[in-house]
């Protein structure tokens, strides 16, 4: 099993990359109306994701001649798409167990 | 002036870091910045958010440029499997027994006269054993603290729905 990303920032950005490449601003704004507002992400945090996630190539840029350098767009890959298939398998679990208390407490 | 300071703000982040992102960086910030409410209080939500997240990721690329990003900096990096090895532990510990002896034998070596060894040999191995047993009482507090993070007790609980959908029942 691989490193597993946990943190809601990286997890929402694999979650934007996974229905289609994006550039960094789309992503951001993706994240925001996703999360309802809820989640807003500066260039900061959302650059350092990205970061990790190129370097654990679990995503990679899409090269295009015609893209400008300021606005690269970057894609899920399939390493990528298992590990967030995983998270997602890993926090139904977790929403499973949650459920399961509940029911008990409510009991 | 908020794209001067910004740009100053991106030389805090190593030079391979802002190579690579800077000019990418400011391009998304001046988009963000565009499309900003008028309120007051959304711009000024903004520009901290921004200015905290630069400061943030900055220490943050240096602390991986530093040391690798195998140190469980943010939630991100923590590996479900990751148990610090106990063989390791007791291996830092002869290692440092060993060199705290050899600078103990260099200086009594070293200086002194015959007869006036032992006293202060003796009082280094008891400042020894205190500092091993200091030692000791940290590391099993990191061990502790890594057996208690969020994803150590996912995976608990993982565990335990493991079993309990094995044997239908908890």
């Amino acid at each position: 099993m691989e490193t597993v990303a946990l943190s809601e920032p990286v997890l929402l950005v694999l979650l934007s990359l996974a229905e289609q490449p994006r550039h960094g601003y789309s992503i951001l704004k993706d994240i925001e109306s996703m999360s309802s507002g809820r989640a807003l992400l500066s260039t900061g945090t959302l650059y350092g994701a990205l970061q990790r996630l190129l370097e654990n190539g679990w995503i990679e840029r899409v090269e295009e001649d015609s893209t400008p350098r300021d606005r690269r767009t970057y894609r899920l890959t399939s390493r990528g798409r298992r590990n967030l298939q995983m998270e997602i398998e890993r926090m139904r679990h977790l929403t499973k167990v949650a459920a399961l208390r509940m029911a008990r407490k409510e009991a | 002036m908020t794209l001067t300071v910004y740009r100053w703000m991106l030389c805090l982040y190593p030079g391979s870091y802002r190579g690579e992102f800077a000019e990418e960086m400011t391009s998304v910030f001046l988009d963000a910045q565009s499309t900003l409410p008028p309120a007051l209080a959304a711009k000024i939500s903004f520009y901290r958010r921004e200015f905290c997240g630069l400061l943030s990721g900055a220490l943050c690329a240096h602390f991986d440029r530093l040391f690798g990003p195998a140190i469980p900096f943010r939630r991100f990096d923590m590996q479900p499997q990751f148990r610090f090895p106990r063989s390791t532990v007791l291996l830092m510990l002869v290692i440092f027994a060993g060199t705290v002896l050899t600078i103990a034998k260099a200086s009594s070596i070293a200086g002194a006269r015959p007869g006036s060894v032992w006293p202060s040999f003796v009082s280094v191995v008891v400042l020894m054993l205190l500092t091993m047993c200091t030692a000791a009482a940290v590391v099993v507090g990191i061990l502790h603290a890594l057996r208690r993070s969020g994803v150590y007790r996912l995976e608990n609980v993982r565990g335990r729905m493991d079993s309990v959908e094995s044997n239908g029942k908890p």
